[in-house]
């Protein structure tokens, strides 16, 4: 799951989340999440003044992201003093599980 | 050692040396003690001060508190409870010390703050707002201990780093004591209620809360989870262990973990919209 500027989005890109007004987030969604975005519904969303919409994936690369090696990487060296504490552990991989699966893979 | 430790107590016991708390707050605390006095009363008090509102309704509508749309003091009252309206009172300065020279720390507290609101509503844990406003405040003893004592825990970072210890651990070997056992003085000084008083002193003791365990239980988790999280910043990046009185007392299962992992995640990106606005609203404002 990735939030990116409206700018960046592309045909393609699934929506991970609801798309809502920003002046009333709590609203009714202009769109709901799982829909495909296409070139007319993201100019559409642009007109309606979203800036920015949150997809499926990781699509866009900018500068300072990290790759799934590098936040894997991480999460060892924040676990790394409770590596044998088992309620710990589950957390540790409930983690793994969450960075695997947002990062698309 | 001891000799430290008291005198960091008497130094937070006398209210005269805290960073600036505002002269409400003596007012406030002797309207909440009078059953008679109305809301609107309180609330009325609190307005009179334009800059201490702003902050209070910013607070209000953080993401710690599931983003309730408050527009007013009295609605905040109501909605989110005096108690906790009182303590963001009394909190804003230090949240406000927090933003700007310790941004790590207020990002890991309003995260822990989001987390707790999370567990709390999974659970359907009573009071869920106190519940969210203890896991804010927190670590809120280590702002104090940081202003007094600067020198003596410069080498902080190489203790933690070099010995393996956790932070309160080798704040107890430097001061004699540490910022759980701080934040509850001082949040007794603040005459919180003990139910935010409880959860503050014993974050990482779960079991040493006598009374509102299970509040504690929260906050311990919520502290845990925003470190595993990587989010924010508190000292170390390293994961304390989860007690198993805290699993245990919450009757935490690993599929309910995964879900608030998951929920958690999804909201910690308004977290951090929710702080970059507030960093760029100060930097406009200087």
């Amino acid at each position: 799951m990735q939030k990116i500027p409206i700018s960046l989005a592309q045909s393609g890109m699934m929506l991970a989340k609801d798309v809502v007004r920003a002046e009333n987030p709590n609203g009714p969604p202009i769109c709901g999440k799982g829909v495909e975005l296409t070139d007319s519904l993201i100019d559409r969303l642009r007109n309606m003044g979203i800036q920015s919409v949150t997809v499926q994936g990781h699509p866009v690369w900018m500068e300072g992201d990290k790759t799934l090696d590098e936040m894997l990487k991480d999460l060892d060296r924040r676990f790394s003093r409770v590596a044998d504490d088992p309620l710990t552990g589950k957390l540790k991989n409930i983690y793994r599980d969450h960075i695997i699966r947002s990062m698309g893979e | 050692m001891e000799d430290r430790r008291a005198e960091i107590r008497n130094f937070i016991m006398d209210t005269r040396t805290l960073p600036t708390l505002p002269g409400i707050v003596t007012k406030l605390n002797t309207l909440a003690d009078n059953d008679k006095s109305s809301i609107q009363e309180m609330a009325r008090l609190v307005s009179s001060d334009q800059v201490l509102s702003a902050r209070i309704l910013r607070l209000a509508n953080s993401p710690s508190y599931g983003f309730y749309r408050v527009a007013t003091i009295s609605n905040a009252m109501i909605l989110l409870g005096v108690d906790v309206v009182k303590s963001l009172v009394l909190s804003s300065s230090i949240f406000e010390i927090m933003e700007k020279s310790v941004l790590g720390l207020w990002e890991h507290s309003l995260g822990a703050g989001v987390a707790a609101n999370i567990i709390a509503k999974r659970l359907h844990l009573p009071e869920c707002e106190e519940i969210s406003t203890a896991a804010l405040l927190h670590d809120i003893g280590k702002v104090i201990i940081r202003l007094n004592c600067e020198e003596e825990l410069s080498d902080l970072p190489v203790r933690i780093a070099e010995k393996g210890l956790s932070t309160y651990e080798a704040e107890r070997e430097i001061i004699g004591t540490d910022h759980a056992e701080v934040g509850g003085w001082l949040a007794k000084s603040w005459f919180l209620p003990e139910k935010l008083i409880v959860p503050i002193a014993c974050h990482h003791d779960v079991e040493a809360a006598a009374l509102h365990q299970s509040k504690t239980a929260v906050v311990h988790l919520a502290d845990i989870l925003i470190k595993a999280s990587g989010f924010g910043f508190s000292d170390n990046d390293f994961v304390p262990p989860i007690q198993p009185a805290a699993w245990k007392r919450l009757d935490m299962t690993e599929t309910l973990l995964a879900e608030i992992v998951d929920e958690l995640e999804e909201k910690l990106i308004d977290v951090k919209n929710f702080s970059l606005e507030i960093q760029s609203a100060d930097d406009s404002q200087a």
